[in-house]
């Protein structure tokens, strides 16, 4: 559910005011754009996308109905729905292109040490991005957002048993999947 | 057989603990870059408005096309009602 002071501004909003438009997006823009870059894999498609999500809002926003949900479930519908026809646009998966994926530097690392783990980062979040979109979406509030299961089952319109049940079965096939790539050691 | 499923349980957990360390560190939280963060924040404060605009125009100009269609569907029922008189009363006299 909305906060109390997000409920006037979202009001203000789906009656065509820019300024509580743009209180919005300022507070949601980082949530949004880290959940498309993602699902995504690079800079550039998630700014687009990050972009016509809160275009598709501003046109939508006079239909917006409080479903006792918070207002971000609702972009994060939008932002779903673009990253899937981004996907389906494409005939295959794009992979994060090293030189646009943010550089990890570990401190005290020799730089081979370093960019071993740079490769094995990068396996993983390819192996990410071929989790079903539900489980991405889930890791992505958990470790990016830092959301208690709680809040997530909020976001994600379901309970905080099935997201536990949820996060459970997406750690044990990232396992199996990092045990089939031999990542792990 | 307790121990044994009590040692699976441990490597298993070890093993998620393992893994959401990884991710905990694979997943961190990007900054987009402020120029477009601006750039989109612009465009919303003013391409938008039009939109808004856009959107009341267009209604009232969808509006005024169908009234236009009424009166001149009524203005054709009037002319050709006042005809069909007048040819009536043409032959019957």
């Amino acid at each position: 559910m909305p906060e109390p002071e997000e409920q006037d501004t979202l009001l203000r909003a789906s009656q065509g005011d820019l300024d509580a438009f743009g209180i919005l997006y300022e507070k949601y823009v980082e949530r949004i754009f880290n959940y498309v870059y993602y699902r995504t894999g690079n800079v550039h498609d998630a700014e687009d996308l990050t972009a016509r999500v809160f275009y598709r809002a501003l046109h939508h926003i006079h239909t917006y109905t409080d479903r006792g949900l918070p207002f971000s479930a609702w972009l994060y519908r939008i932002a779903h729905n673009l990253v899937a026809n981004w996907h389906r646009d494409r005939s295959r998966h794009q992979e994060i292109p090293l030189s646009d994926a943010p550089i990890i530097h570990y401190k005290g690392e020799p730089p081979e040490v370093a960019m071993m783990q740079n490769q094995e980062r990068d396996a993983l979040l390819r192996l990410i991005r071929h989790l079903p979109s539900e489980r991405q979406h889930l890791l992505i509030l958990k470790f990016v957002e830092h959301m208690s299961n709680s809040e997530i089952g909020e976001t994600m319109g379901r309970s905080e048993g099935a997201v536990k049940s949820l996060y459970h079965r997406t750690l044990l096939s990232l396992r199996d999947d990092l045990e089939d790539s031999d990542l792990e050691e | 057989m307790n121990t044994k499923m009590k040692q699976f349980a441990d490597a298993s957990k070890e093993k998620f603990a393992s893994l959401e360390n990884q991710l905990s560190g694979v997943l961190k939280p990007i900054k987009p870059r402020k120029e477009f963060v601006h750039g989109v924040a612009q465009r919303i404060q003013t391409a938008p408005r039009a939109t808004f605009v856009d959107r009341i125009a267009n209604w009232h100009l969808l509006a005024m096309v169908i009234a236009g269609l009424i009166s001149l569907a009524v203005f054709l029922a009037i002319v050709g009602r006042a005809l069909f008189s007048l040819v009536g009363k043409k032959r019957t006299a």
